[in-house]
This record gives structure tokens, C-alpha cells and sequence, in this order.
């Protein structure tokens, strides 16, 4: 009786939280930019999501709780060694988003769109990479971010055609084709 | 739920919708609306392609990237340290106050367990089933290596005292007199030998050295190549000194092997992945050149 009230449920917490670990490897990997501190930051946030085990509900949603863990590990880790200002790198390149995004280029490579992804503001990557990605509901993603469902909304559109734009540019850099229409405009 | 009727403008709607229609979250009649126009307007149903190839581009180019496979090890060794240093003092540490006996023995008991769900040390035929079952995932060249660490290292009551070296050498047999020193001289500083000898596991002769350090086990297993076996087919993790390495976990267990001539040479721990490579690493170039030698 002594060990079934406060042992850490070791075999819980195997069937339901380890699976998850690739989707949280590349999860962290792309919003560092790239894989390194990835795992590091991965080893923290299992260590956080078990240490809390016992505050998990078994039967809730395991992949959002630990993505959540994740988006608050981020977020001080940015703090602690990377000093980034996300929320106003954001807004300032909203103001600029056009209205309509130019047409997705042909033969892209995953390295260009990894690349591009990389270039967009951190706040509209976490909501492709939960949207997009890993297709959580805008709800589900709203809850991991601790914002409104409004602003998941305007930042996934925005988040899309921004990654078009940057897609694009290499595609003209590189004199590769357009898709649709407006593919003949291309080199 | 009001239905959302687009009529005039309905490009211009459609588009406001369009990311929602994308991530499927609009309510079933505004999806139908938009669908509705995707059907009959080629520059809306273009648009809505060009985002939904990007979305399912973007999905198929992060997951193309797995995570390294050494992560899962780490995270398991951080949890088990975590769990045996803060949840252990936190839930064992204050019972302890009160009845100090009872737990010192408790605490034996766990750290010789420390695997976790091991069998009774007297219990041989569960002990072959633990075997078997951590050693299930792995190749059977490395079960090798693994089963006799398991066996002789884990469940064997090696003496407190280790015997003398001299004693152990003996042990090892004429063939082998001389790994002992080139294993030791190899081994970071820190560790001790507790135990060399040639033992059998499931029928099959190896050569077994183990070390200790602050309570972590290593061993050296070495067996003679049957049946074609070989390294070779699996998947390198290191090649220092121009000694090709092969590591694989198998639970907490690291296993890296490394073949010598007619030998099959295996380094096991539970100890990190990368630290079990390294002392692989350090050990592979003078035990190679000893059983080559040893077997010419």
C-alpha cells in the first residue's frame, strides 16, 4: 500500500509518453532551426513530463500534454540562451504579408522547404509545425500554445503564405518552375 | 450553426476559408459551400492545390528526419537517474527514519536489481527468460555479447573481495593469460576488474571480463565466430583506430561489438550510449590485436 500511492507509473508512462519522442525530436529540431539542442531539449522535457506523471489523466490526450511541455521548455530555453523576441518578430513581419501567396515552385527539395520553414518567425512555425505537421485540431493547438483559437487561425494563414514567399524566392533564385497558371512566368 | 450561403463575392470567401477547409476545420455546411465553388472556379481550386501540396510537402519533409537513435537511451538513463536520486530519497528516505534496517536492506536489494524487474538470484530459469526478452529486439549476433554479460555480470554472486589477479588470470586459461593486462591498461581510470574468467552460457564457451565502477558493471565478452557469424551486416556506429564498432540497445543495456580475427568481441553496459561507444572505442584496438594474435 505504501508503494501503490506514490510510485511513478513507470510502465504508464513507458506505453504512453515514449512513443511520442520522434514527433517531439523533430518538433524541437525545427524550431531550433536544426537538430542541434534538439535532444537536449527532448531529455528535458520527458524528464519534465515524467516528473508531472503523476498529474497526467490516462485516457487524455498524452501527445498534446507533452507537446505542450515542449512549447513551455522552448520557450525558456529560448529565453535562458538564445534571447529571442518572438511575439514582436512576428508582428512586424505580419504587417507585411501580402494579401494572396505566389504559387508553390515545382521540384522543391525538402532542404528548401526546411530551409524556409526555418525563416519564418518562430510563432508562426509552432503553429504549422502543430497544424501542419502534426495535425493537431486548431483547438488542440490553441491549448498548446496557451493563445486564443483566433490568433491559431490568422497565424496558420499567414504562416502559409509566408513559407510560399520564401519558397518562391528560391525558386527564382535557382530558376526553378512554378505550379498553376502563373508557372510560364518562371525561368 | 448558421449556413454560410457565398453567392456574390464567393472567391473572395472561398479564400477566407481556404485555410480552414485546408486544416478541416470548418462546419460541415461551409465546408460544403466551399466545396461547392472549388468545383466550378479553376483559380480558387488552384489556390486551395498550391496550399495543400505545401502542407503535405512541409508534413512529409519534417518527418523525413528521424531522431537519433541513441535518444531513447538517453531519456530512459535521465528518468532512471532522476527516479533513483529525487523520487527514491523523496519516498524511501523519510520511512527510512523510522525503520533504518528494514530499508539499508530494501536498499541493497534495489541496487543490486537496478535493470529494474529483474528475477531472483536464485531463480535461473526466470533469469533465462529476462535474457531472452531484453535481448528480443536486438540482432542474434549481439545477443552474444549481452546474454553472457547478463548472465555472468547481473545474475552471478561474483565474491565482495575480487580474487587476486593472479588467480584470475589463471582463471582465463594459458590462451588468454595476457587480455587481462591489455584490458586494463585500456580501461579509463576508475575502474576494477571483479571478475575474468571463460564461462558457458546456453552451451556456448566465451571469454568474460568485468569491471566495476561506483556500482556500474562493464563487460568484455569474447567468443569464438560460428556458423558464418559476423558484425559485418549491421549497421557501423564507429570506426576509430581503423576498428570498425557496431553498437545496439537492448533496454537500459548498450552492446557495441567488434570482431578480431576468428573472435566476436562485445563491450556491454547500462551505461550511456555514447560513453559505452567510447569505452568500446578504447578497448577495440588492443584486444584485437591480443586475440589475433592469440588465434595465429
Amino acid at each position: 500500500m505504501f508503494f501503490s500511492s506514490q510510485r511513478p507509473r513507470t510502465d504508464e508512462f513507458e506505453a504512453v509518453a515514449m512513443p511520442h519522442m520522434n514527433d517531439i525530436y523533430r518538433a524541437a529540431a525545427r524550431m531550433l532551426g536544426d537538430g542541434t539542442g534538439a535532444g537536449d531539449v527532448v531529455q528535458d522535457v520527458y524528464l519534465q513530463a515524467w516528473k508531472s506523471f503523476n498529474q497526467f489523466e490516462l485516457g487524455t490526450n498524452c501527445r498534446a500534454w507533452l507537446f505542450k511541455i515542449l512549447f513551455h521548455t522552448l520557450h525558456h530555453y529560448r529565453r535562458k540562451w538564445l534571447n529571442l523576441r518572438m511575439v514582436k518578430e512576428g508582428d512586424e513581419i505580419l504587417e507585411q504579408t501580402p494579401a494572396a501567396g505566389p504559387p508553390l515552385p515545382e521540384h522543391i527539395t525538402d532542404e528548401a522547404l526546411l530551409a524556409a520553414l526555418a525563416e519564418i518567425p518562430q510563432d508562426f512555425r509552432a503553429v504549422v509545425m502543430l497544424v501542419d505537421v502534426e495535425e493537431f485540431s486548431y483547438k488542440e493547438a490553441a491549448g498548446i500554445l496557451n493563445v486564443p483559437i483566433g490568433t491559431i487561425m490568422s497565424r496558420i494563414s499567414r504562416a502559409r503564405r509566408l513559407l510560399r514567399e520564401k519558397l518562391a524566392d528560391v525558386a527564382q533564385s535557382y530558376g526553378i518552375g512554378l505550379t498553376n497558371q502563373e508557372g510560364s512566368k518562371s525561368a | 450553426m448558421n449556413r454560410i450561403q457565398f453567392g456574390e463575392g464567393a472567391c473572395e470567401k472561398t479564400r477566407k476559408y481556404l485555410d480552414s477547409y485546408i486544416s478541416n476545420e470548418l462546419l460541415v455546411e461551409t465546408n460544403h459551400e466551399v466545396l461547392r465553388h472549388l468545383e466550378s472556379c479553376p483559380s480558387c481550386a488552384a489556390e486551395a492545390d498550391a496550399r495543400t501540396q505545401l502542407r503535405s510537402r512541409l508534413k512529409s519533409a519534417v518527418n523525413a528526419e528521424p531522431a537519433p537513435p541513441e535518444l531513447q537511451v538517453l531519456v530512459r538513463d535521465k528518468i532512471r537517474n532522476t527516479r533513483s536520486n529525487s523520487w527514491f530519497a523523496a519516498t524511501w528516505i523519510p520511512w527510512a527514519a523510522a525503520t533504518a534496517a528494514a530499508v539499508v536492506l530494501s536498499v541493497g536489494l534495489w541496487v543490486n536489481h537496478r535493470a529494474g524487474n529483474l528475477p531472483a538470484l536464485t531463480d535461473r530459469s526466470a533469469q533465462n527468460t529476462y535474457i531472452q526478452k531484453v535481448s528480443a529486439t536486438i540482432a542474434g549476433v549481439f545477443r552474444l555479447g549481452l546474454g553472457d554479460h547478463l548472465h555472468c555480470s547481473i545474475f552471478r554472486k561474483y565474491p565482495k573481495n575480487p580474487p587476486a589477479p593472479e588467480k584470475m588470470e589463471a582463471d582465463l586459461g594459458p590462451n588468454y593469460k595476457g587480455l587481462l593486462p591489455v584490458v586494463h591498461r585500456a580501461v579509463p581510470e576508475g575502474y576494477r576488474v571483479i571478475m575474468a574468467h571463460q564461462c558457458s552460457y546456453l552451451g556456448r564457451p566465451y571469454v568474460h571480463l568485468t569491471f566495476e565502477k561506483d556500482g556500474a558493471l562493464l563487460s568484455l565478452v569474447v567468443a569464438h565466430k560460428k556458423d558464418g557469424e559476423s558484425l559485418g551486416g549491421t549497421s557501423q556506429s564507429a570506426s576509430p583506430s581503423g576498428v570498425p564498432i557496431y553498437q545496439v540497445a537492448a533496454q537500459s543495456y548498450q552492446v557495441a561489438g567488434f570482431e578480431a580475427g576468428e573472435f566476436l568481441a562485445y563491450v556491454v553496459s547500462d551505461q550511456h550510449a555514447a560513453t559505452n561507444l567510447e569505452l568500446a572505442s578504447t578497448l577495440a584496438p588492443g584486444v584485437r590485436a591480443f586475440l589475433i594474435k592469440a588465434a595465429g
